[in-house]
């Protein structure tokens, strides 16, 4: 470790571990850490005092300091670790439209429920919103201790200011410790909102929650980078903790019944909103049946089997096993298949029971979208592909010469089953 | 509204640049043309630089930041067959020390960058991601300017420089200097892996800061006249093998195949073993020589760098022929404007201060170089394996006396290459470089 | 009519790569970029002043370098870059971005009333689309996220007509300004720079702005002020793979064993069927 002209062991940057994200600079007390125009951290080795806080706070272990030579330097404390308190609220927000709660607020139901009993608190549903009768009348099936809705007029259809001022008026009433939304437009939008109005601490896109045992933080893991680094961030000072998870993430619960408390909270809309009006809808038709997400079979094609020629072999195979067909990115770039068909970071996270990749290379962007995928076949003429690391069962070969065989071979032992 | 400087430089690699030093350090309004989208991202080069070449333009450069990779204290030549080969090295502490960075590696992408951005603290424009399409004649028929791809993008310029290297299309369009013959060409491809330093460092028996330059002849350019090189960066080996592009595509082989074997030659995989291959790419180098070298001037413009043909092939020099030669084009191109005259004549200093220069200099001296490698084919088949056969056959302790071996040796030798043929090569590699 | 910019530059994160052996970012020529949605934030401003008399800004929280995006506003038509740049910054999560940028476009709007705010819907570093909903909130514009696409500007009546993508469709929205939008890729394809505007942006000098300038209390600023902390970092975990067969050694051998292990207690059952998630959401629909 090298010595500054004052004989002071220098923190040093390993530059190649370096992520950028400056916590290192905003925490050095003396400010000797700067952002080389190679777009990492460097040290001033003149002006570090060697108090080794960069080495501290760094999340990548990107910093190289001797602990041993460390010169101590005063730092405030920190608040403790907050002990879980039993009786504390864990809350999920509701997508609806009144009639029907998005999928994802189901997911995130199952996974609150969880996170929940692990500190000992209630698991609530927020669900603001206008005419929601349809919603709360099976409440008992839902896994939530509470059930709170706001109704009001105006929320008929969704607004960001309208919707982000009531939830924030919710979640000041019920003060829960975490809050859950999901990563759809809308509670992207949503949340945005909240966490400014509560000043509190958001995480979008999260892929993984848990609670950490010590300190009873919620521990909020999400793909940064593109997909090439997950990232593990938690919020320790400010409440409610907020998160954002993308559909199909978690599984779909199974609850068994439990008692609900429906609370009702009164609420007016703020005199200055900004409402936008809705002169006109456009209804998308290119969607209409094809949300990947839903089918319980993807034949997912690759860059290797970007042709048009390949369709009718791929709708085969789909149909044979009630699925459909899906793309990676190449191929929608190509303009061959549609952008609601991207699986990917970019595209579409999936969790069908069967994946079957078609010439699918699997970078990382796409393999981490499916990793939720309960079993995988890849089909790939370079057996070095990355997706064969990932996939339960693999063919080398040609995919024009794998499918028909593949389509032949389910035929037949879906015959002889049904013999 | 049309765009105009004094001087526009087209190219932003070693030579475009440096000539953009010396003339915005006289507070001459110049402008470089780049096509990559930043200084650098279409420069290739094995990555050796001289310190002595880059101080004649920033003088205080190791001080600047200059990205540096290694120091080289050490050069090796290897005469290499299939299976081994001879080795020679030299290595002396007055290089790490008195001095320091006479031969240095350097990455360029990030030199090429640090090069341009001294360019621009000095004044000069570096405008990237912008194509040269054509250059625009005034209605005398002289070049008074550059029309690139851009919207509203002819820029006038008093005086230009054309430094956009040997794959030109802007050469190729307008004809100022012919297109090179596939024999004057050379491919080269090179390849980065990446080791971690200390690896580095220990496998060449180096410090950190310093390393080691191998430039390798023989059977690994599977005999096309061509040459192999290795050079140690701060955490990666630069790869670098090429030959002649006449014989590329007479051998009908494909350039990344060759420096796979290159890679498995048994003294190459030991020193990149581990290593994890980073990045591929191919390049052009001018290796026509003295008698190829274009006419480098004429009314209104200069040319200089690879896009002249300035190319040392046996000291694998480009990087410092382009810097000299921009450094001296800018000179040119001052003295021209204190005359405010940029006919032909006037600009023809450029080539005496060329020809005073080790520039044209070297080329003059080993201007029959290139056709020896021509001529004499065996250096890159024959030879190296009989020269192998014999020092595998020296070395091996086996019973035999050492003058049968000599006379086995040689008799093997001759059957290959005849005695005759072997005294002209020697003499013809003699006049080659004398 | 003034128009702001609020942009971001990204490590090109298509090119970042990770070295699986030693769990790092592979960093060698990676490029730093406007993020793409940012350039197209940009370009749907240089068009508005097309056609209406305008005064773009751009602004950009960021270390010195991300000068170069500012120059690269510049060079498409923006009228001013400003840099906000200042050691407090550093390590800002959305909230304390949302809250610095919001200081500066108050700045901003002191020099020229700001009617109209163009966000990228999302950075493509950190995929997180909450800097445009945080700044509309703090500076109570009207918000709306994923636009598509501009139907009508009415300065003369300060309204907006957008059009924005929701999950089922687009909604067109009339919106009194000052409002915010942040904007999708396909609202509008970025031009490229023509010579004289890329020439003169290279000429400008970018006005960087400190926590001073803005007026920032150093306590909602930068790692301070941000709730959020990354406690780790890693790789995504993987999943342990199976066996892959080679079809040139037997195509239908290789089919077959493939078909055992993936269906071997999944055809168990009837058909696939329906997905799990359905039934569920037809439960929840309640009677």
């Amino acid at each position: 470790m090298a010595k500054n002209s004052k004989g002071i062991e220098t923190a040093e940057i390993i530059a190649d571990k370096c992520i950028a994200c400056q916590i290192c600079i905003a925490e050095c007390p003396v400010g000797a850490i700067e952002l080389s125009p190679e777009g990492t951290a460097r040290v001033l080795p003149e002006v570090c005092i060697g108090c080794g806080e960069c080495a501290e706070v760094c999340p990548v272990e990107a910093v190289a300091f001797d602990k041993a030579g460390r010169k101590k330097f005063k730092k405030a404390e920190k608040p403790g670790p907050r002990i879980p308190v039993p009786g504390r609220v864990v809350a999920v927000y509701i997508e609806h439209n009144g009639q029907k709660a998005a999928d994802v607020s189901w997911e995130l139901l199952g996974k609150g429920r969880e996170l929940a009993d692990k500190l000992q608190a209630r698991l609530a549903a927020l669900v603001p919103g206008s005419e929601i009768n349809g919603l709360y009348s099976r409440v008992q099936n839902i896994g939530c201790d509470e059930f709170h809705v706001l109704e009001h007029k105006s929320l008929y259809r969704y607004v960001s200011s309208l919707y982000g001022h009531a939830l924030s008026a919710m979640v000041r009433r019920v003060e829960p410790e975490i809050l859950l939304l999901g990563a759809t437009s809308q509670g992207r939008d949503l949340a945005g909102v909240v966490a400014t109005h509560l000043k509190t601490g958001l995480t979008a896109d999260c892929t993984g929650l848990d609670i950490e045992e010590d300190s009873g933080l919620m521990l909020m893991t999400r793909p940064t980078f593109g997909g090439n680094i997950m990232a593990t961030i938690f919020c320790e000072n400010h409440r409610p903790q907020m998160a954002t998870v993308r559909p199909k993430v978690f599984p779909m619960p199974v609850f068994s019944e439990r008692e609900c408390k429906v609370i009702r909270h009164d609420w007016s809309p703020p005199d200055d909103a900004r409402i936008p009006e809705l002169i006109d809808f456009i209804e998308d038709t290119t969607r209409a049946g094809v949300d990947i997400t839903q089918y319980p079979v993807l034949i997912v094609a690759g860059k290797g089997a970007c042709s048009p020629d390949s369709f009718p072999m791929l709708e085969e195979l789909a149909g044979l096993l009630g699925g459909t067909v899906a793309c990676s990115r190449p191929v929608v770039e190509a303009g061959i298949m549609p952008y609601e068909r991207q699986v990917g970071q970019t595209g579409k996270t999936v969790a069908p029971r069967l994946y079957i990749g078609v010439g699918v290379s699997g970078a990382v962007q796409h393999r981490v979208a499916i990793q939720g995928a309960e079993r995988i076949l890849a089909v790939n003429t370079d057996p070095n592909a990355p997706i064969f690391q990932v996939a339960d069962a693999g063919i080398v070969g040609d995919y024009t010469q794998v499918l028909p065989e593949l389509i032949s071979r389910i035929k037949e032992r879906k015959k002889s089953r049904h013999d | 509204m049309t765009e105009s400087c004094e001087v526009a430089i087209v190219g932003a690699g070693p030579a475009g640049i440096s000539a953009a030093c010396i003339l915005a350090d006289q507070g001459v309004e110049t402008v470089v043309l780049e096509r990559g989208e930043f200084p650098g991202s279409k420069n290739i080069s094995g990555g050796v630089l001289y310190g002595h070449d880059l101080a004649g333009i920033i003088p205080d450069f190791a001080r600047q930041d200059c990205p540096i990779e290694r120091n080289i204290v050490e050069s090796r030549v290897w005469y290499a067959s299939d299976e081994g080969g001879f080795s020679l090295a030299y290595r002396d502490a007055i290089f790490k020390e008195e001095r320091r960075l006479n031969v240095f590696t350097v990455g360029r992408a990030r030199f090429d960058r640090w090069f341009a951005r001294q360019a621009e603290k000095k004044g000069a424009l570096v405008v990237c991601g912008t194509l040269a399409t054509d250059l625009l004649r005034n209605k005398a028929g002289r070049l008074g300017g550059v029309r690139t791809d851009r919207e509203l993008g002819d820029l006038k310029a008093r005086v230009i420089l054309l430094a956009d290297g040997i794959n030109s299309p802007l050469a190729a369009k307008t004809g100022f200097r012919p297109d090179p013959a596939p024999e004057h060409v050379a491919l080269a491809v090179k390849e980065i892996i990446e080791l971690p330093e200390e690896i580095i460092s220990e496998r060449f028996n180096v410090s950190d800061e310093d390393g080691v330059s191998i430039e390798i002849l023989g059977s690994v350019t599977r005999g096309m006249n061509g040459v192999g090189a290795l050079y140690t960066n701060k955490k990666s080996l630069s790869l670098v093998i090429g030959g002649n592009l006449r014989d590329f595509a007479e051998l009908k082989l494909k350039p990344y195949e060759l420096i796979e074997e290159f890679k498995a030659h048994p003294m190459v995989a030991s020193l990149i073993k581990d290593g994890v291959p980073r990045e591929y790419m191919a390049h052009w180098l001018p290796e026509g020589g003295y008698e190829h070298v274009p006419r480098l001037f004429g009314d209104g413009y200069l040319i200089a760098g690879d896009s002249g043909m300035l190319f040392n092939a046996l000291h694998r020099e480009g990087s410092n022929m382009a810097m000299v030669s921009g450094k001296l084009a800018a000179e040119t191109i001052l003295q021209a404007l204190k005359k405010d005259d940029f006919s032909e004549e006037s600009l023809s200093i450029y080539q005496e201060k060329l020809k005073e220069s080790f520039v044209l200099k070297d080329l003059k001296k080993y201007r029959r170089f290139p056709g020896f490698l021509r001529k004499h084919r065996e250096i890159f088949t024959d030879l190296p394996l009989s020269l192998s056969m014999a020092a595998r056959d020296m070395l091996t302790v086996d019973g035999v006396d050492k003058k049968t071996k000599q006379s086995r040796s040689w008799k093997m030798i001759k059957s290959k290459t005849p005695l005759l043929r072997l005294a002209r090569l020697l003499f013809n590699a003699w006049r080659s470089v004398k | 009519m003034h128009i702001v910019c609020c942009l971001k530059q990204v490590p090109d994160t298509a090119d970042v790569k990770i070295d699986s052996q030693t769990n790092t970012l592979i960093r060698e020529g990676v490029e730093s970029i406007m993020n793409p949605y940012d350039l197209v934030a940009v370009e749907t401003a240089v068009r508005l002043k097309e056609k209406h008399e305008c005064l773009i800004s751009a602004v950009c929280m960021g270390p010195a370098q991300a000068e170069s995006i500012l120059r690269q506003a510049l060079s498409l038509g923006v009228d001013k870059g400003i840099l906000l740049s200042d050691r407090a910054f550093a390590g800002a999560d959305t909230l304390a971005t949302s809250y610095t940028l919001a200081q500066a476009v108050s700045m901003l709007d002191r020099q020229h009333q700001v009617d109209l705010i163009i966000c990228g819907k999302q950075a493509i570093d950190g995929d997180t689309a909450q800097t445009g909903p945080g700044l509309a909130t703090r500076l109570g514009f009207a918000l709306l996220t994923y636009i598509t696409g501009l139907e009508s500007f009415k300065p003369s009546q300060r309204k907006i007509i957008v059009r924005r993508k929701v999950e089922e469709g687009q909604e067109v929205l009339e919106v009194n300004l000052p409002a915010l939008i942040t904007v999708e890729l396909d609202l509008a394809r970025p031009r490229r720079a023509s010579l004289p505007g890329l020439m003169k942006s290279l000429r400008r000098k970018i006005e960087v702005w400190d926590k001073n300038a803005i007026e920032a209390d150093a306590e909602q600023l930068g790692i301070k002020g941000s709730p959020t902390w990354v406690r780790r970092i890693g790789v995504p975990s993987p999943r342990a793979g199976g066996p892959t067969f080679n079809a040139a050694e037997g195509l239908q051998d290789a089919v077959d064993r493939s078909l055992d292990i993936l269906f071997q207690d999944f055809f168990t059952a009837d058909e696939p069927g329906v997905a799990e998630g359905e039934e569920h959401g037809k439960k929840f629909q309640g009677n």
